[in-house]
């Protein structure tokens, strides 16, 4: 794809990415800043007033953060965000590849409809929709009694588990799409042309198919898993008391216990904990890239560089 | 005789390769790079995109499937490649049944339409690949691919990415690709389509050159006749899945089988008529007698038919001399320069056109207006069955 240059009469990037950049400034960068400031202080007095004190910053509030209750809620949130993003990835490409592969182009935007449809209905309704279904005298307890699958009434309902299945559920869409993207701009006969040159179907999945939709893959997971770690609808709705997650517990610190400070050093906690995993994500992409530049290697500058030594001996 | 014998050897070592299940382009003596087709059938819905095609492509044959879009060439490409199960018929590679074998497993390889190449691998990658999937050891790759490679000049990019070539390079890289796998038959589905008129006449000349140098069967898909006449040995003419006519170019284009290979090789003016004195003579509506030397098939007496002859082929003279076999009188109506020759496009009493292609160097200087008389000899005018 060739990018048109930039002609010459054109504003300079910059002057056309200052509001941008300003609206970012404003009301993204500022309010990290002012939690991370908060995040230092104590908390105060239950006096609206003095609900802060700024007079001794010191690291306490991570102290609490990191130990005991409160970091095990972190790590079942980390948990709960991976599983969901890997499920929802796992459940997604397969949607995803049918309807770009083996789907009539025509009716692909029909399917694709199809599966946004349920979307139409608030976030909330849909989530609360699923404690109807789950509940222990609902439907499908109901159904799993008769047919002898479980003995006494599903006990799934304000569960981790029933968190678990509410962030699969409401981001599974958020997979299809950008899997979806990336697939449909795959040439068909790149795989035509992997399959003429020996390799067979599953070769000329992971050697043409996966590479060139890992983009879509990445972005897809990279969404579902900021949003469902910092997720508060699932847990508040379905977790009950034993499905915590930190955006609840967050919620917590600053509305019930007037802990701002608490609550703003979970809240960078959180930040800096998804940046990790996708710095180790990021690492792992790339030990695949060289481990698969390896495999690839055509072995060209190898021989020429014995060519060159043999040469210069003779 | 000779070739006798050659085949008898063939036949034994092919025994001997079947029974060792392992064939190699470069081991068999004679005939293992030839593609048989049994009226092959295929149909998209109800319509059949291949109908009922027989033929012989013979070992180190460069044949050109040539037809205009939908008539079925690149579907037939397809099914050679394994792309495409037929619905009925068999397809031979040499001797050995390929009709239901997957395409990984045939030994033969595409060159694409637009490339194909592997966007997310470089240049030595995307060659490299068919080896790969070979399981050629690791020392062997590199000589090969360096090879692949310099053959067509392209060792100097090996490591750039497709999206940082120009449409020849990545055609060069996707012929070094599919060669380099040794394959016994290269199908190429309009390798050219996408590259401009300069460009395309130096890849013809570079295809003839490889296609020289490996010894191995081409089939050459195409809608441009010209790139078909260039470089084929034969030119299989095909329309609505059928194949019209597989014969080699001279004979295609002096005598073509019938008024749509006439027409689509080339170009023709036809005349409407009936047939007279078994087929050598047609009278049309105005009553003007044509002969022609040749007629395709058998035509009834008084049949109404066609009657073509090539713009190259028909003389304008000064309208003095009328009358006589094959002289139609007209005015010029517009010339037509095409770099070394010129076309007249004359009206004739009819009130049809009459197009005359003479070259440049030996045209009349006839003006628009000019009364003239448009004339050809009896050899040069084809009457067709319908």
């Amino acid at each position: 794809m060739k990018r048109l240059k930039q002609s010459g009469n054109a504003s300079p990037g910059w002057v056309l990415s200052a509001p941008a950049f300003l609206w970012w400034s404003f009301f993204f960068l500022l309010p990290v800043l002012a939690i991370v400031y908060f995040s230092l202080a104590d908390k105060g007095g239950y006096a609206a007033e003095q609900a802060v004190l700024f007079n001794d910053l010191d690291l306490d509030n991570y102290a609490n953060s990191l130990t005991g209750p409160f970091f095990a809620v972190f790590l079942i949130t980390m948990r709960t965000a991976i599983v969901g993003t890997l499920t929802a990835l796992l459940v997604g490409f397969p949607v995803a590849y049918t309807v770009a592969t083996a789907v009539r182009r025509k009716w692909q935007p029909v399917l694709l409809f199809l599966l946004i449809l349920p979307f139409w209905t608030s976030f909330l309704l849909r989530t609360f929709a699923w404690r109807i279904i789950l509940a222990p005298e609902g439907p499908l307890s109901m159904f799993l009694q008769t047919v002898g699958v479980l003995s006494s009434p599903l006990g799934i309902l304000d569960t981790q588990a029933a968190v678990q299945l509410g962030i699969i559920y409401n981001y599974l869409p958020l997979s299809v799409f950008p899997i979806y993207a990336a697939l449909d701009r795959i040439d068909p006969r790149t795989r035509e042309a992997s399959i003429d040159l020996g390799a067979g179907r599953i070769r000329t999945f992971i050697e043409i198919t996966l590479p060139l939709a890992a983009p879509g893959i990445a972005g897809a997971a990279m969404l579902i898993f900021v949003l469902a770690a910092g997720d508060y609808v699932n847990p508040a709705i379905l977790g009950g008391a034993q499905g915590l997650l930190v955006g609840q517990l967050i919620a917590i610190q600053i509305l019930a216990s007037q802990n701002l400070p608490l609550g703003a050093a979970m809240a960078v906690v959180l930040i800096a904990l998804l940046g990790m995993v996708a710095l180790t994500v990021w690492l792992l992409v790339l030990a695949v890239k060289r481990a698969m530049k390896w495999v690839w290697d055509p072995g060209v500058h190898a021989d020429r560089k014995v060519l060159t030594e043999r040469g210069s001996h003779a | 005789m000779e070739r006798s014998v050659d085949t008898i050897q063939a036949d034994a070592r092919r025994t001997h390769e079947m029974a060792v299940a392992d064939s190699n382009a470069t081991e068999d003596g004679g005939n293992a790079g030839r593609v048989t087709l049994e009226s092959v059938t295929k149909y998209y819905g109800e319509v059949p995109a291949v109908d009922r095609v027989s033929m012989q492509i013979e070992a180190g044959e460069f044949v050109s499937l040539l037809g205009p879009s939908g008539a079925g060439k690149s579907s037939l490409l397809r099914i050679i490649g394994g792309f495409e199960r037929p619905e009925a018929g068999k397809v031979y590679l040499g001797t050995e049944d390929i009709t239901h074998i997957p395409p990984h497993k045939r030994h033969v390889n595409t060159v694409f339409q637009h490339y194909a190449l592997f966007p997310h691998m470089t240049v030595g990658e995307n060659v490299v690949y068919g080896l790969r999937q070979d399981k050629v050891p690791r020392p062997q790759r590199g000589p090969r691919v360096r090879e692949a490679l310099e053959m067509v000049q392209m060792l100097d990019l090996a490591d750039r990415k497709p999206s940082e070539l120009s449409g020849g390079q990545q055609q060069r890289v996707a012929l070094a690709r599919a060669l380099i796998k040794q394959p016994k038959v290269l199908l190429l589905d309009e390798p050219l389509g996408a590259l401009d008129l300069k460009l395309r006449q130096q890849m013809q000349i570079e295809l003839k050159r490889l296609h020289r140098e490996f010894g191995i069967t081409f089939v050459y898909v195409t809608h441009d006749q010209g790139e078909a006449l260039a470089m084929s040995d034969r030119i299989a003419v095909m329309r609505d899945g059928g194949v019209e006519q597989i014969a080699e170019r001279e004979e295609l284009y002096d005598r073509p089988g019938n008024s749509f290979v006439a027409d689509f090789v080339g170009s023709q003016n036809f005349f409407e008529g009936v047939a007279r004195r078994g087929g050598h003579e047609l009278v049309t509506e105005a009553g003007v007698v044509l002969k022609g030397d040749r007629a395709t098939g058998d035509i009834e007496e008084g049949a109404t038919v066609r009657a073509g002859v090539r713009p190259e082929h028909v003389v304008l003279e000064p309208s003095e001399g009328a009358g006589g076999v094959n002289r139609l009188e007209g005015v010029v109506r517009e010339i037509v320069h095409s770099g070394d020759s010129l076309e007249f496009v004359v009206r004739l009493e009819s009130g049809r056109d009459i197009f005359s292609r003479i070259p440049r160097v030996q045209s009349p200087n006839f003006e628009r207006g000019t009364r003239v008389v448009a004339t050809w000899s009896v050899s040069r005018l084809t009457i067709f069955h319908r």
